[in-house]
């Protein structure tokens, strides 16, 4: 059977904190900044206080909505070629994170900053590997401008990947773009939103808070049916209690909030109940995204979104090892299998370290391997007559020829493949034979594989309309000034500052 | 379809009893010659390994298919061969075992098989072989190398006593002698006086090729 899923809650400690988030929604509440979504709130049965900006959502509306949230969906690349589907009881893997630097040893700390050749290089490689099945705009291209990130990324991502494609819910105007663009390239609205094609993060602040420019998009991408990543990053001790228990409730009142919302601006609209919250570290005052309490909260998420039937979300890989050391490498296959054994159905951070602000195209590639290793665990012991294979145990035992094993036996040639996972960049060779190789770690490994992958990689090539029609969008979002930004959100304010810790300037 | 693929299509299936009579009716009809058989497989048999050692297939593909091959070399091949009172080609004669109180035999049958699949006629003795019984195989057959396969540090010694006898006889520089197995080293091979020592099927391959070419 498959294993086990890891369980934090009895069923009466799933129903307590359940109890509890419901009152919260009910008693206090989640503050919305933006007008026109407490608008929308009120005339479908919440109570808004236009003083405080607080929207509380009486429990009857909360079990009403719910009844329409998908409990599987589909994500499709560009071309529509590959597509999986993400459901309750599935494991998938991808990337997702905000690096900002990427390792490169030749530098004197380690790291340099991240430009627009970067991202590229990593939906490239994701494109290329087995096992993670979307890359997002995290790899951030520092050396272009903010108001087009979206429209540079969204023509890399056609040019380069067969896969789905993740961007932040960040603003109408921008979320607006990205929804034009994939219409471009799937040719129209109806196919985008009959096969989605984007994810979008929409991040609540922590505590009870959706901000403008995430709910502005939010709407946007719940419109087109794209599904959203609702993901609170709490900190138990600083943005939630330090309490796990009093964290997951009250994070759990976020995503419950937010899914409410994605029901009401379009019913039917796939959601991901997600979660990045961690832990401060009491010393430093740091959030440890490494930490064991990372992955015992995502395991209290998982739970909570098996009981609600909604696709879940959280972090693996998660490290805050500022090299590829072994800290590294421990933090991340911990926080990852952690995820995995308690039934989070689309683990994200593959290839980033140091709280997933800095990349590691190596890492990526390590990262691969460790969900094929995962993927295997989950999939257990297989029991059957012929996997028993009391027949060939006999056989072999009671040759007449002296040492004969099972090497030769069409019974491990059959089933080796399925019952054994081959890590291929995992070292198992002899001293003699790894010296012989060049005796190389497996951050030389990864990084070959890496430079094998980029040499090889194919463009995709785009018909010519398309190709211009992109051009000319993407033009048109170079003209805008940051002011034009500004007043689509709904924003009078010189500087803001995103919840991933990105500053908007002006241009 | 050739007869080369078809040859291979039975090999990668290990289809033992269909290639034992492809090769039979292929003789019988004069299609082919043993020897010219005993090419066919050869190329066959490196292009498995081509494909081993590029990782596209697993240990049990290339084993199964060398087993396969054996089975028809031995049974119908070399007979004919012997039949036809013709000496058959080959890169040398390695004579092969586990030494006495040592019964671990699967790295040992992995070298076989990688000898076997290069080219080399292979004579596996299986375990807990004496040094009496490598040296008169060795001489009945007209071996070049005499392999000694120890996973034991109790039964090492017995590497040391195979060279010793093969000394006693006079019979020392005749032999190629190759030490191998999980505890033994290059070190130790040196010490007991052998010709060389491997750390893994693929390294012994290549080691006997350098000590016959010498």
């Amino acid at each position: 059977m498959n294993l086990k899923k890891i369980e934090v809650f009895s069923k009466d400690e799933l129903q307590k904190i359940h109890s509890a988030s419901l009152e919260l929604l009910s008693d206090v509440g989640i503050k919305i900044d933006a007008l026109d979504t407490r608008d929308l709130l009120k005339r479908n049965g919440a109570e808004v206080n236009e003083k405080s900006l607080f929207v509380r959502f009486p429990e009857s509306l909360i079990k009403d909505k719910l009844k329409t949230v998908p409990n599987s969906f589909k994500l499709w690349g560009p071309d529509g070629s590959f597509h999986f589907e993400v459901n309750t009881s599935s494991t998938k893997f991808a990337t997702i994170g905000t690096p900002v630097k990427i390792y490169d040893p030749t530098k004197s700390s380690g790291v340099r900053k991240t430009v627009l050749a970067d991202t590229i290089q990593q939906i490239k490689i994701v494109d290329s590997l087995e096992n993670i099945l979307c890359s997002h705009i995290d790899v951030w291209p520092n050396d272009i401008s903010y108001i087009t990130i979206h429209s540079e990324c969204i023509y890399q991502w056609v040019k380069n990947t067969k896969k789905p494609y993740g961007l932040g819910c960040l603003g109408r105007l921008a979320s607006q773009d990205m929804m034009n663009m994939a219409s471009i390239i799937v040719g129209g609205e109806d196919e985008l939103q009959k096969k989605p094609r984007f994810i979008g993060f929409m991040n609540p602040t922590s505590p009870l808070h959706l901000p403008q420019i995430m709910t502005n998009g939010f709407s946007v991408f719940t419109k087109y049916k794209q599904p959203t990543i609702i993901a609170p990053e709490a900190l138990a001790g600083t943005s939630a209690p330090v309490t796990l228990a009093g964290l997951i409730t009250q994070t759990n009142a976020e995503i419950l909030g937010s899914v409410i919302v994605s029901q009401i601006f379009n019913p039917g609209a796939p959601v991901f109940f997600g979660t990045v919250s961690h832990i401060t570290d009491m010393r430093t005052g740091n959030s440890a995204m490494g930490s064991v309490e990372m992955g015992l909260i995502t395991a209290g998420i998982a739970q909570l979104a098996r009981y609600y039937k909604i696709p879940s979300r959280g972090p693996g890989c998660g490290t805050d090892s500022k090299v590829l050391d072994v800290q590294n490498g421990f933090e991340r296959l911990q926080t990852l299998m952690l995820a995995a054994q308690a039934g989070i159905n689309y683990i994200t951070c593959a290839g980033t370290y140091e709280a997933t602000l800095v990349e590691s195209l190596e890492l990526l590639v390590i990262d691969d391997n460790l969900a094929g290793m995962v993927q295997r665990t989950l999939e257990g012991i297989n029991v059957n007559d012929d996997t028993i294979g009391i027949d060939v145990i006999k056989k072999v035992a009671t040759s007449e020829v002296k040492g004969v094993n099972f090497l030769a036996e069409k019974h491990t040639r059959k089933h080796m493949k399925n019952e054994l996972y081959f890590p291929k960049l995992v070292d198992r060779s002899r001293r003699s034979s790894w010296r012989k190789k060049g005796a190389k770690d497996i951050i030389v490994r990864a990084k070959e594989k890496v430079e094998q992958i980029l040499q090889s990689h194919q463009e995709n090539l785009l018909p010519k309309e398309m190709e211009r029609d992109l051009l000319n969008y993407m033009k048109q979002v170079e003209s805008r000034t940051f002011e034009d930004y500004k007043k689509a959100e709904g924003l009078m304010v010189d500087k803001i500052t995103l919840p991933d810790g990105i500053e908007i300037k002006e241009k | 379809m050739s007869l080369e693929d078809k040859v291979k299509e039975l090999v990668i299936e290990w289809d033992e009893e269909g290639l034992k009579e492809l090769c039979r009716s292929v003789i019988h009809n004069q299609e082919a010659t043993a020897p010219e058989l005993l090419k066919i497989i050869g190329k066959i048999m490196k292009f498995i390994g081509d494909q081993f050692e590029n990782e596209e297939i697993f240990l049990p593909d290339l084993i199964g298919s060398a087993e396969t091959v054996k089975k028809s070399i031995d049974e119908v091949l070399d007979p004919a061969i012997r039949e036809a009172g013709e000496e058959k080609e080959t890169l040398g004669r390695v004579v092969i075992g586990t030494v006495e109180s040592d019964v671990h035999s699967i790295g040992k049958d992995l070298v076989a098989s990688f000898l076997f699949s290069n080219g080399f006629e292979v004579y596996n003795l299986g375990v807990e072989v004496t040094a009496q019984e490598f040296i008169s195989k060795a001489e009945e057959v007209g071996a070049r190398v005499i392999g000694l396969s120890s996973l034991l540090t109790m039964s090492m010694d017995f590497q040391r006593q195979v060279i010793e006898e093969l000394e006693r006889r006079g019979l020392r520089d005749k032999y190629k002698v190759i030490v191998g197995g999980a505890p033994t080293t290059d070190e130790w091979a040196g010490e007991i006086g052998a010709d060389g020592w491997a750390d893994d099927a693929i390294e012994a391959v290549e080691l006997v090729k350098k000590l016959i070419d010498q």
